[in-house]
């Protein structure tokens, strides 16, 4: 029972899920619209709940071990309750009945999040420009044939994205677009098949009970 | 070691020091290089340009704070270019990141409109001429829902106010009266609206992506399902350079800006390239 349960609510959800696309019918349509509309919402608001209470679980734990970086812990908990506190009782830029600024400071939710969030994220993801140069110059190396096309490609690609190359060159923008359009594309739509029609045949496995490695270990 | 093998092994600290310098110091003083606008960008342009007065343009802001540099300069031109040629534009978010950054565009756009606007007629008037939805979960609901009833998707905007009030969407409904939804991504989401909407809907998508996702929307843009695509820090330079040049709208460009540090970086990085392989064959040729 404990795996023919879950097996059987995958079965009947997963067909479920295909149906409507093939199946014009408005008994189909309105079945689909209905649970989309309502039931689908109210699963996800669940998973936000869940979600909420595993991370102050996680880094709870953490900190009574006292694991590695455990004072970090603190920092993310103590983020999480005061924008949580501040972006509901706040309101939008301040219009809640929590006061969101002491004299000309402002610290609504939409202040925090530009003046904090934004920065700290895009000097995270900057970090990659870094990453890619050292990583670039150390194995960007010309060693055989196909490894000598990609680094032409790669070449072309760069130089055209310069604006003053560009003005230099102005067909290399174009052979640039040309390769992104013909032999990306040719490239692209093959492992774009094969990853689909992988997870197509993962999917059908997973519906029919055939795949049940998501069920966890099981005797 | 000798020369060529001290030229394999530069420290990684000097590459990250070279690579700083180039990409702060042209912040102080960019140059506004012109980029000539590509197909992809161009396309577009071109759509949202000629899209009807009873129709409008959907922006799902999708992207977050760490591709912020790169894909917030294309919102801020695709509603510029919107509000001046009076297309009706809706923004809405996926997920729930971009929230913060679609309010931010929105509020600087319609600021640098209403500077301008001297009667009722030339101003931006929230409910007339835009709205923001906000966000909604999950995606799939967003997605097909949209094409049923919008206001049904979003029973209240981001501000909090009924949908089924507002003028703008009294008018615009479902996707029969989105002539294009442009999304705006840092990952997969562009796509989730051609295979959903689109294939379910037939509306246009448009994307904006970051460079190194580009690659990736290729084989829609060939295949006409994507109409056209702004792709990286480029991409959204080439739009506000024909948001300029076309329709005359004259306000800060970011990624024309951050073009000048991105083309110095590019200098560096191509450099370190050609360098290591130099080092590289002479040390090969020596083993020899």
């Amino acid at each position: 029972m404990r795996n023919r349960l879950p097996l059987a609510i995958v079965f009947l959800f997963g067909v479920f899920g295909i149906l409507p696309f093939f199946i014009p019918h408005p008994i189909v349509q309105n079945l689909d619209n209905e649970f989309r509309n309502y039931h689908l919402r109210i699963i996800y608001a669940f998973s936000l709940v869940l979600g909420v209470g595993s991370i102050i679980r996680h880094h709870w734990e953490k900190i009574r071990r006292k694991k590695e970086h455990w004072e970090y812990s603190y920092v993310l908990l103590a983020s999480l309750a005061v924008t949580a506190v501040i972006g509901l009782l706040g309101g939008i830029e301040g219009k809640g009945p929590l006061p969101t600024s002491i004299g000309r400071l402002r610290f609504d939710i939409q202040t925090i999040y530009i003046s904090i969030a934004v920065p700290l994220g895009a000097t995270m993801f900057s970090l990659l420009a870094f990453f890619m140069a050292s990583a670039s110059y150390r194995a960007f190396k010309a060693r055989n044939f196909e490894a000598t096309l990609l680094l032409i490609a790669a070449f072309i690609v760069m130089l055209g994205s310069m604006p003053p190359v560009a003005r230099l060159l102005p067909k290399l923008p174009f052979i640039s677009e040309w390769i992104l359009t013909v032999p990306n594309t040719a490239a692209k739509r093959g492992i774009g098949f094969g990853i689909t029609l992988g997870v197509l045949a993962t999917s059908l496995k997973i519906i029919l009970g055939i795949e049940r490695s998501w069920l966890g270990g099981t005797k | 070691m000798n020369f060529w093998e001290k030229l394999q092994k530069i420290d990684r600290r000097i590459i990250y020091f070279l690579l700083l310098l180039v990409i702060i110091i042209p912040q102080f003083r960019p140059i506004k290089f012109k980029p000539k606008a590509m197909p992809p960008v161009e396309r577009l342009f071109r759509y949202i340009d000629n899209i009807p007065e009873d129709k409008a343009l959907l922006i799902s802001v999708d992207y977050s704070p760490d591709t912020e540099p790169e894909l917030h300069p294309m919102t801020y031109s695709l509603l510029r270019h919107a509000f001046a040629r009076r297309v009706k534009v809706g923004v809405l978010t996926l997920g729930i990141l971009g929230l913060g950054l679609a309010e931010d565009a929105l509020k600087t756009v319609v600021k640098e409109f209403q500077g301008k606007a001297k009667t009722s007629l030339d101003s931006i008037i929230y409910g007339r001429d835009y709205v923001f939805l906000g966000w909604q979960t999950p995606p799939l609901v967003v997605l097909l829902g949209m094409g049923e009833s919008i206001t049904k998707v979003f029973p209240v905007d981001y501000y909090g106010n009924k949908t089924d009030t507002i003028p703008f969407l009294q008018k615009i409904r479902n996707y029969r009266d989105v002539s294009i939804v442009v999304s705006i991504a840092g990952s997969a989401v562009p796509f989730w609206y051609v295979t959903y909407a689109q294939t379910t809907f037939g509306v246009r998508v448009g994307a904006g992506s970051t460079a190194v996702q580009a690659a990736d929307f290729y084989p829609y843009l060939n295949s006409g399902q994507v109409t056209g695509l702004i792709a990286g820090m480029k991409g959204a330079a080439e739009y506000e350079e024909l948001v300029e040049r076309e329709l005359n709208v004259k306000e800060r460009r970011k990624a024309t800006e951050a073009m000048t540090s991105q083309t110095f970086a590019h200098i560096v990085i191509i450099l370190f390239i050609i360098i290591g392989n130099i080092s590289f064959f002479f040390l090969r040729k020596k083993k020899r």
